[in-house]
């Protein structure tokens, strides 16, 4: 996910800023430009036609759905400063597993990342809020726990793991 | 009073700018300081590193605000007559929260990141006393203050001068049919849209800052973790964008003396500014994509707004400067060249927000360095540059149309391009890596990109510094002259 997304991203980066090397170079152009309103115009509609095919692909199926409903394994994780409580170390691979995101103190993000080290998913742990977030783990190994959002001076000694067993 | 008599306040916007660019380059360095850091090129206490995030955090989210506002305060002041009172009455709020501000960063220890995120501020885990963050937060509210009564006087005397807020913003022209000549300047329309919402930001700001205080004082008193949330993303996205799209009316105003075409407020150009309007205060819920206790249909609004945002942006802004210079055998300065950077980084920035603001990105990408990665481009490139190419056209020597562009500015340019462009290519790509943004120590295996994007962040630091000497200069030069 992340590869293709900095791929995109690059490729169209660099395509605006050859544009912008464009316009520089054509300060000096002495061709008249054509009918820059109709241009105009065809830029908006293609960006919105655009905007509407990658809003729907990209929203049809619910990023945040929790699609299993009871058949799910439960887990409660739970923030403090500076630790996370998991109620379960090992995890069965294959199998729906909904995390529901608690926290002692202040806000926190739950962030899981795989063997080599990739952001799979993650959410927040809000005080007064229980947010849930389901993954089916394909791989059996070691997974990372990450904290994601700021939450004080040992921010980033909040690390932990679990298994994730073939079953 | 005569139309005549209206002048802009160029000595207290100059000064500005010049305490801004000396502020710019100090926060700078606290950045390099945290990236050579987390390079472990120098080692750093984790708590010292999140002071020094704080302050870089909030210093460069205020100076930002600050230049944004003395180039609108220059170019509305062609318009309407200004309070110069006024104006100072807000830089001296403006100061007096830096005061404080600093002093509980480093004399109290505060790191709770300028964002303050609700209830971090009184939860501190023995970081920071109380006191230390209230008084963080007092200088949040003197500032406010300042930002406010400075949209006060913008305002009011435009509002009168032009018939009303519909008719400051165009509205009358795209509404009710009025040739397009009788709509008010580029710079007006601009001012107006940004002092409607980021008036609404501050007050919004102001809010959550007080339950805040109010919090710290009597722990009992509770407040709603999600709603503070909304309120502190929805300020604080909307502050940090006004202070580009402040600092854009210098490109709106500086670019004709170059080209020699005057920026008009076409139909597209007064439309666009009302889309702005809303686009900006409806989008900020791509900072709680996260969260996903929010209402579903708000999320959603904030993917969309996210892109949408993007269409006034490259369609009005960034094609019509193209259309303007096209042909227009503009003699290319140091001002010129930055201004037209700054709406370049601005329009590229965006690209990366964009795609991190889908929520199937957002998923893997939320608070990575990804985040630091785009709004570093439209900061840094966007308007760090445009504040700069002011600067340069304010000491410019004679008129705009016999500029030239010397060795040394070339080379400060270059390096300030490759130095800025390098240092943000890499916190996407750390992103992109997943490494996690605010983290005072990292793992062994991100070390590598740290390094790169230190020495990127030299030049950048390096070349700001020529920025600022060589505007202190051509300040000192037009003293004696
Ligand atoms: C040489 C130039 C700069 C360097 C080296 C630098 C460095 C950094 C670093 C290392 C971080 C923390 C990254 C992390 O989360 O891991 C950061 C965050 C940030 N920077 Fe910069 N920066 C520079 C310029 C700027 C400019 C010009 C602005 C704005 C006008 C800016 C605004 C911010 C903001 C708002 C944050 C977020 C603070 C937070 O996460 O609480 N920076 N910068
Ligand atoms: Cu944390
Ligand atoms: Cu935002």
């Amino acid at each position: 996910m992340q590869t293709l997304v900095l791929a995109v991203t690059l490729a169209l980066m660099i395509l605006l800023a050859f544009v912008f090397y464009r316009v520089v170079r054509a300060t000096n152009a002495d061709r008249q430009l054509g009918d820059t309103n109709s241009r105009r115009s065809q830029l908006i509609w293609v960006m919105l036609a655009v905007g509407l095919l990658v809003t729907v692909a990209s929203l049809r199926e619910w990023p945040h759905a929790l699609a299993s409903g009871d058949a799910a394994i439960q887990v409660n994780a739970t923030g403090g400063q500076w630790y996370w409580e998991i109620d379960r170390s090992e995890l069965p691979a294959g199998k729906p597993i909904v995390f529901n995101l608690h926290t002692e103190d202040v806000n926190h993000g739950f962030g899981v990342v795989d063997s080599e080290g990739r952001l799979l998913f993650q959410t927040q742990a809000m005080p007064g809020y229980v947010n849930q977030v389901e993954y089916v783990f394909d791989t059996p190994g070691d997974y990372r726990v990450l904290c994601m959002e700021f939450c004080g001076v040992g921010h980033h000694d909040m690390l932990d793991e679990f298994t994730v067993v073939a079953n | 009073m005569s139309e005549a008599e209206i002048k802009p306040h160029a000595g207290a916007v100059k000064f500005t700018m010049l305490l801004s660019g000396l502020v710019f380059v100090l926060m700078m360095a606290l950045g390099l300081i945290m990236r050579a850091a987390q390079g472990e090129f120098i080692e750093l206490d984790p708590a010292l590193f999140y002071q020094i995030l704080t302050a870089h955090g909030a210093g460069m989210v205020g100076v930002a605000g600050l230049s944004g506002a003395a180039i609108m305060w220059y170019f509305v002041g062609r318009y309407v007559q200004l309070s110069a009172a006024m104006y100072w009455a807000f830089l001296g709020l403006f100061l007096l929260g830096v005061v404080l501000i600093l002093s509980a960063i480093f004399l109290g220890e505060f790191g709770g990141a300028w964002t303050f995120l609700f209830p971090l501020p009184a939860i501190a885990g023995g970081a920071w006393e109380p006191w230390a963050a209230a008084t963080f937060i007092l200088g949040y509210v003197s500032i406010g203050v300042g930002f406010l009564l400075y949209y006060l006087a913008i305002g009011y005397p435009v509002i009168k001068r032009y018939g009303g807020l519909a008719r400051a913003l165009g509205w009358h022209v795209v509404f009710a049919g009025a040739d397009p000549a009788d709509g008010p300047p580029p710079t007006i329309i601009a001012a107006a849209a940004v002092t409607v919402f980021n008036t609404l930001g501050t007050v919004v700001g102001a809010a959550v800052l007080v339950a805040s205080l109010v919090h710290l004082l009597v722990p009992g008193f509770a407040v709603d973790a999600l709603l503070a949330k909304n309120a502190i993303y929805f300020f604080g996205h909307v502050f940090i964008n006004a202070s580009i799209y402040m600092a854009v009316i210098a490109v709106y105003e500086i670019v004709p003396e170059y080209t020699g075409r005057p920026w008009k407020s076409s139909r597209p150009f007064i439309i666009a500014w009302s889309a702005i309007l809303l686009f900006v205060m409806a989008v900020y819920p791509h900072h709680l994509q996260q969260d996903v206790v929010m209402p579903g249909w708000i999320l959603v609004m904030g993917q969309v707004v996210s892109y949408l945002n993007g269409v006034p942006l490259l369609a009005v802004t960034a094609f019509s400067l193209g259309v303007y210079l096209h042909g227009s055998k503009a003699r290319w300065d140091l001002g010129l060249s930055l201004l037209v950077l700054g709406v370049g980084g601005w329009s590229i920035g965006a690209i990366p927000a964009i795609i991190d603001g889908m929520l199937v990105v957002n998923k893997v990408m939320h608070n990575t360095q990804w985040v630091p990665g785009h709004f570093h481009i439209y900061l840094l490139l966007g308007e760090v540059a445009m504040s700069f190419g002011f600067m340069a056209w304010l000491v410019r020597k004679g008129q705009a149309s016999e500029a030239g562009m010397s060795t040394l500015d070339k080379a400060t340019f270059g390096t300030y391009l490759v130095g800025a462009a390098g240092f943000t290519m890499v916190f996407l790509i750390s992103g992109a890596l997943s490494v996690p943004r605010r983290w005072a120590v990292h793992l062994p295996g991100w070390i590598l990109q740290d390094r790169i994007g230190t020495l990127f962040a030299a030049l950048v630091v390096l070349s700001t510094l020529a920025l600022v000497l060589k505007y202190a200069v051509g300040l000192g030069r037009g003293q004696r002259s």
